[in-house]
């Protein structure tokens, strides 16, 4: 094994200039590139991988492409929803797994499903401020690789039974178990307060906002088509490695139906009377991870490496779904139009949209609550946004065709459409007004994040 | 291509092992062969004897000296103990006009044959053979072929025999012919056996001869395992920047074979319209530029020719050659003095049953190579490619045991190449000290008794 | 145990109209385990022989003075719940701190109700502000109007009666800061002489969309059983349910109560009034849909109409309801 090149203009071991001078505060941020590794289906290609095995790979995908080994990065922020206590600290234990240079900063971070967009916005802030010049935003999660938890009861005698002194009282305390109380407990994502599922959640949603079946499968139907067209067009040789024989997302079915679609059976909100959730228009249990490079324009056009698109702007919402005043997922509804009213924006001057697919029924209902004027008044103390034109929405594809992640979603998104950003500005680069695009991702708690690119 | 599952590889090399012994075959010695971490230390596995009277065998040896290498130009008398065993052994017949010269030189090599060191070489120095050569020049000039090539047949031990060809003003001691002789050598050409090969002009030194890709930027096709990772590797620890390229699926492996040497992984399918662009695009964005272009993907689709699917001959052409004339087009129509090496096969010139549709796309890249080589010449640049013979690889490993065996003996090394020797061959080729090689195919086969 | 006379009264509707006229001291809360297998033996004994129960209420109060809600306790139940842990204490916590006085009470000889098999059909917290670990409860029960009441749809006849529960710190006449009201009815017990109520008005029950909800399992009802020290065993084993009349085990009144209230979190406040009218048993194991919803008008109180929560609770499959429960902000 050969160390790596001592001498090289671009790789050099330092990526970020110490002592140089740093940009100014008010500088921009930029997406630099992606790399995800292909998303996997719950106990398919990944069983046997970790988060720490799928998030070190994914930067190295990462490295690789942007020729970093053996860089050091200013920050790797990453996180995972389903984390393992051993993974207490995973974004640096990665960095030390990878290639990067081992003096590379890490952060650990969770915001649900939103984690790795939310690292996105905290990479770009640092390096708006000027504190920063490059950083990697990642997440990644694993339902195969999920912690065990053992019952209450076990796991408290086991703590006690540590900090026993002596044998009667260790003998004692384990007189207290029941054969019951061995069983491992299965990790669940429900919600803590409503011990609901999110599938429960988004069914109580649907009725709400009056979503129906077919326009539910619509929205999936359109995820796979237009995922299965990125795939051809070669969208994602520049934005994925292949991780363990695996070359293409596992959920993706390029030549389903809406017939096939219809004829599914509902999975969620059975107790309602017309119940319209299935496994087609629900994103299914995932393995994955994805990663986003963010650095300053001066770091990257040092570095030759593309701008594909400016981080802007970015807003985080949530709502109060516990007293069931709005739908878990429906944090989209006020992330997107504050943000978008912030920037003086209106729905026209948006390009591309995306909305992450926790299940159909949150576009459907997102794009509800966008064009509802009575909502915009009451709710935000804003105009409605209006109608999305359909052909702008999750034009390459989401989450029900390429699975879910958690944590890696924010991540696949954000460099995903700044890669179709950085095309469509490519194909028309007289255009005045940039292109923009702007996402949509909800989070278990009622959270999400929206965030507005440009190009 | 059947793969062979992995616990059977096991099994097959066991079942090569208990050939050998049934067969009272001897165990094939083991080849020295570059330590990343020592580069061409030593040079030599013992001391150099430069034999040849001309005043070339002089400036030779003179050039030599100047590696710190240990020459003589003398072998201690004949019944004398031998003190060394020698490295190498260079035999320097570039003044032969006529058959009968040739005799005091060749047997001065042959009184130390039974003092070489493991892994010796030996060395021929001789001039070109031209059509307007007196007949007499002509057999000696040519002779010397057929005495390397038997030579090669007769050394034990890991030693090896080759011949470098000078053409007609090319100087003996220009930096081409001290280029290639410093390849043959030292370990890097480990498994080159039984080779000619032609010096048509001066080339240029590398600054430092043991990173001669020093600040050089190499494209490497088919990264991601066997031979292209191997490769990158090798150009890599020469000094060069590397810009590795695989189809998508190859992803992993190529970040992994990329991250390794601090290169760039572009995942691309090369037989995209636009992979030239994309190549060129991405080599000039990371490292300002392209300088040498390894041709080095390559599918199989075996099947014999009664049997052949219009799918199985179009993709391994279209992969193998086809893929490779367009990217070439498009890169030397903007880097004039572009180095390419093209992975030919041993298929390709002695060809190979079941092989109809690769032999032709290899023997293609050897047409090719012969028709880049003054095209690039004319820019400063250069073509030429590298033919593996029998080399362990996941490739071969799939080979059913008895014939890999006899595949593995088939040669005068008595043994299988590794990727590494391939990619030592390819490093050279692309290094300025081959600035002198230009349109050759270069065996790296251990003298397979295949074809020429 | 020395009688005195109960001083203070209960606040609600001001009224100590019923309350007795002695207290009996107890040095320290008893333990649950005890009365209930006391409870059990004499409900035996009650199945063989035909119930003979006393007449009327007995004129005592049962008072307990510097009780101390315990921490670990208290760490166990809001996990088990999903309350926030902290110093201060969910009003279902107290409930079930001060509840071994009431079975204390209702295992007396002279109480006129089988303890066993006495259901809990509705409970009402006045909490004035919150109890806190580091208080020094004096905490006193006592029963009051014992009335007859139609049970179910049909002729069948039972008795209802309350049992008033009031913690005041430091001092028998100190602060006030949380008074329980716990109705339980034995049906099928008929006593000479008293009262009796119209059939209750029953709403027809449609489940509306909830907003959350939660399965039920056998370990966490045992879970609670222990964490609340009400080891009634119709919580946790299947047989004694069934004696019971039930079909199988079923949820502790006050476990579902509790839980529908850790949903409002910290919105209720410090000082409400909680209410809670228990419907059809929640059977474990099982699935309990709920619904929170804000009111602006409950009315809960004497003092009229106030803003606050309405929770209700059903089984997402039968839809059958559970709880109706309301928080009435102070």
């Amino acid at each position: 094994m050969t160390s790596a090149p001592s001498y090289s203009p671009t790789a050099s071991p330092t990526a970020s200039s110490a002592g140089s001078a740093r940009p100014t505060p008010n500088g921009t941020a930029v997406v630099v590139g992606g790399n995800r590794i292909p998303f996997a289906k719950a106990g398919g290609a990944y069983a046997g991988a970790s988060n720490l095995d799928m998030l070190t790979s994914t930067i190295d995908g990462l490295a690789a492409r942007f020729g970093l080994a053996g860089a050091r990065l200013d920050e790797v922020r990453a996180g995972a929803v389903l984390a393992h206590s051993r993974d207490f600290n995973l974004a640096r234990e990665a960095v030390l797994g990878s290639s990067l240079d081992a003096t590379t900063p890490a952060v650990t971070l969770q915001r649900a499903c939103a984690t790795s967009i939310e690292a996105a916005w905290d990479v770009a802030n640092k390096v708006t401020l000027g504190q920063i010049e490059v950083g990697v935003a990642a997440g990644v999660d694993s339902t195969s690789d999920a912690p065990i938890v053992v019952s209450e009861r076990l796991r408290r005698v086991l703590l006690r039974l540590g900090r026993a002194r002596s044998v009667p009282e260790k003998l004692k305390l384990l007189g207290q178990l029941r054969p019951a109380d061995l069983a491992p407990v299965a990790p669940n994502v429900n919600e803590p307060r409503t011990h609901l599922s999110m599938g429960e959640h988004q069914a109580l949603t649907n009725l709400q906002w009056q979503v129906t079946r077919e326009a539910q499968d619509a929205v999936a139907l359109a995820s796979h088509h237009h995922l299965a067209q990125a795939w051809q067009d070669g969208l994602f040789d520049d934005l994925v490695t292949p991780y363990r024989g695996l070359t293409r997302d596992a959920a993706l079915r390029p030549e389903t139906t809406a017939e096939a679609l219809a004829g599914l059976r509902t999975v969620f909100g059975n107790d309602q009377p017309n119940p319209t959730m299935t496994a087609g228009n629900s994103t299914p249990l995932s393995d994955g991870a994805a990663a986003v490079l963010i650095a300053s324009p001066e770091w990257a056009a040092q570095r030759q490496l593309p701008a594909l698109a400016r981080i802007v702007d970015a807003e985080a919402a949530a709502v109060d779904f516990v007293r069931g005043e709005d739908g878990l997922l429906m944090g989209g509804a006020f992330a997107v139009p504050r943000l978008l009213a912030r920037q003086g924006l209106g729905l026209d001057d948006i390009d591309l949209v995306e909305i992450h697919e926790a299940f159909a029924g949150v576009v459907v209902a997102t794009t509800t609550a966008w064009a509802d004027e009575a909502f915009a008044a009451e709710r935000l103390g804003l105009p409605a946004l209006g109608t999305l034109d359909p052909a702008r929405l999750n034009v390459a594809g989401s989450s029900l065709a390429a699975g879910h992640p958690f944590a890696a979603t924010g991540a696949r998104i954000v460099a995903t459409l700044a890669t179709l950003l950085a095309r469509r500005r490519a194909a028309d680069p007289e255009r005045e007004a940039p292109f923009r695009g702007v996402i949509s991702v909800c989070a278990a708690g009622g959270q999400a994040v929206a965030m507005l690119l440009e190009a | 291509m059947a793969k062979v599952p992995a616990p059977l590889r096991g099994v097959q090399q066991q079942v090569g092992r208990t050939l050998t012994k049934a067969l009272g075959l001897t165990e094939p010695v083991s080849l020295r062969r570059t330590d990343p971490d020592h580069v061409d230390v030593p040079l030599a596995s013992g001391p150099v004897l430069v034999v040849g009277t001309g005043p070339d065998a002089d400036a030779l040896a003179t050039a030599l000296l100047g590696w710190g290498v240990d020459v003589r130009r003398h072998s201690p008398q004949v019944g004398a103990p031998a003190q060394q065993r020698w490295g190498a052994v260079v035999a320097v017949l570039t003044d032969l006009e006529s058959p009968g010269e040739e005799a005091e030189a060749v047997l001065a090599v042959a009184g130390v044959l039974r003092d070489l060191a493991r892994c010796a070489r030996v060395v021929t120095l001789s001039r070109l053979p031209r059509p307007d050569d007196t007949p007499a020049r002509s057999a000696a000039r040519a002779g010397v072929e057929g005495l390397v090539r038997s030579l090669g047949k007769e050394l034990r031990a890991g030693a090896t025999a080759n011949g470098l060809q000078l053409a007609d003003g090319v100087d003996v001691a220009a930096p081409a012919v001290l280029g290639a002789l410093r390849f043959l050598v030292s370990a890097r050409s480990a498994f080159v056996d039984g080779q000619l090969l032609p010096i048509t002009s001066d080339g240029v030194a590398p600054a430092d001869w043991t990173r001669p890709l020093e600040g050089l930027v190499a494209v490497v096709t088919g990264a991601a395992r066997g031979i292209g990772a191997e490769t990158v590797r090798v150009l890599a620890r020469d000094g060069a920047h590397v810009l590795g390229v695989d189809v998508p699926a190859a992803g992993e492996g190529l970040a992994r074979t990329m991250n390794a040497v601090g290169g760039i992984a572009l995942q691309l399918d090369i037989t995209a319209p636009d992979a030239g662009e994309r190549i060129l695009d991405r080599a000039e964005r990371a490292f300002g530029g392209l300088d040498v272009l390894v041709h080095n993907a390559g599918i199989l689709r075996d099947k014999l020719l009664a049997n052949m699917s219009p799918e199985q001959w179009t993709s391994v052409v279209g992969v193998n050659l086809a893929a490779q004339l367009a990217i070439t087009q498009t890169l030397a129509a903007r880097v004039p003095d572009l180095v390419q090496v093209s992975l030919a096969s041993t298929s390709g010139i002695a060809g190979n049953r079941g092989q109809t549709n690769y032999g032709y796309s290899k023997a293609g890249v050897i047409g090719a190579t012969q028709a880049w080589a003054p095209v690039l010449a004319a820019g400063g640049g250069r073509a030429n490619a590298v033919a593996p013979g029998f080399i362990e690889t996941e490739m071969t490993s799939s080979i059913p045991a008895v014939p890999r065996e006899i595949s593995r003996r088939a040669s005068s090394l008595g043994q299988g190449g590794k990727p590494v020797d391939v990619a030592e061959a390819i490093a050279f080729l692309a290094s300025p000290q081959a600035g002198g090689v230009n349109g050759a195919v270069l065996r790296v086969c251990g003298q397979n008794l295949v074809g020429r | 145990m020395s009688g005195e006379t109960l001083d203070g009264g209960a606040f609600d509707g001001g009224s100590t109209a019923g309350a007795p006229t002695r207290v009996d001291h107890l040095a320290a809360l008893p333990a649950t385990g005890p009365l209930y297998a006391g409870a059990l033996a004499r409900a035996g004994r009650a199945m063989v022989a035909t119930a003979s129960v006393g007449e009327g209420l007995p004129d005592r109060a049962l008072r307990v003075a510097d009780v101390h809600l315990d921490r670990a306790r208290l760490d166990a139940y809001c996990r088990l719940i999903g309350e926030t842990a902290g110093e201060a204490a969910p009003p279902g916590f107290v409930h079930v701190t001060l509840f071994p006085l009431q079975l204390a009470l209702m295992g007396r000889a002279d109480f006129p109700l089988p303890m066993l098999g006495m259901v809990h059909v509705a409970n009402r917290v006045e909490q004035l502000r919150a109890v806190r670990t580091d208080d020094a409860l004096v905490a006193t029960t006592w029963a009051r109007d014992l009335v007859g009441r139609p049970v179910g749809s049909g002729d069948r006849l039972g008795t209802q009666v309350e049992l008033v529960t009031e913690a005041r710190v430091g001092r028998p006449d100190g602060e006030l800061v949380w008074q329980g009201v716990s109705t339980y009815l034995a049906k099928g017990v008929q006593l000479p002489d008293l009262a009796l109520l119209d059939r209750p008005e029953r709403p027809a029950f449609s489940p509306p969309v909830p907003t959350g909800g939660w399965t039920t399992a056998k370990l966490t009802s045992r879970e609670y059983a222990t964490v609340s020290g009400d080891r009634n065993p119709i919580h946790t084993h299947a047989l004694a349910a069934r004696a019971f009349g039930f079909r199988g085990t079923i949820a502790h009144g006050m476990d579902t109560a509790a839980r529908a209230l850790a949903a409002l979190g910290p919105l209720r406040g410090e000082a409400f009034t909680w209410t809670a009218e228990f419907a059809a048993p929640v059977p474990v194991p099982g699935r309990v849909a709920l619904r929170l919803e804000r009111a602006e008008d409950l009315d809960v109180t004497a003092g009229g109409v106030r803003p606050g929560w309405s929770m209700t609770a059903w089984d997402p499959r039968r839809g059958a309801l559970h709880l109706r429960s309301a928080l009435a902000l102070a």
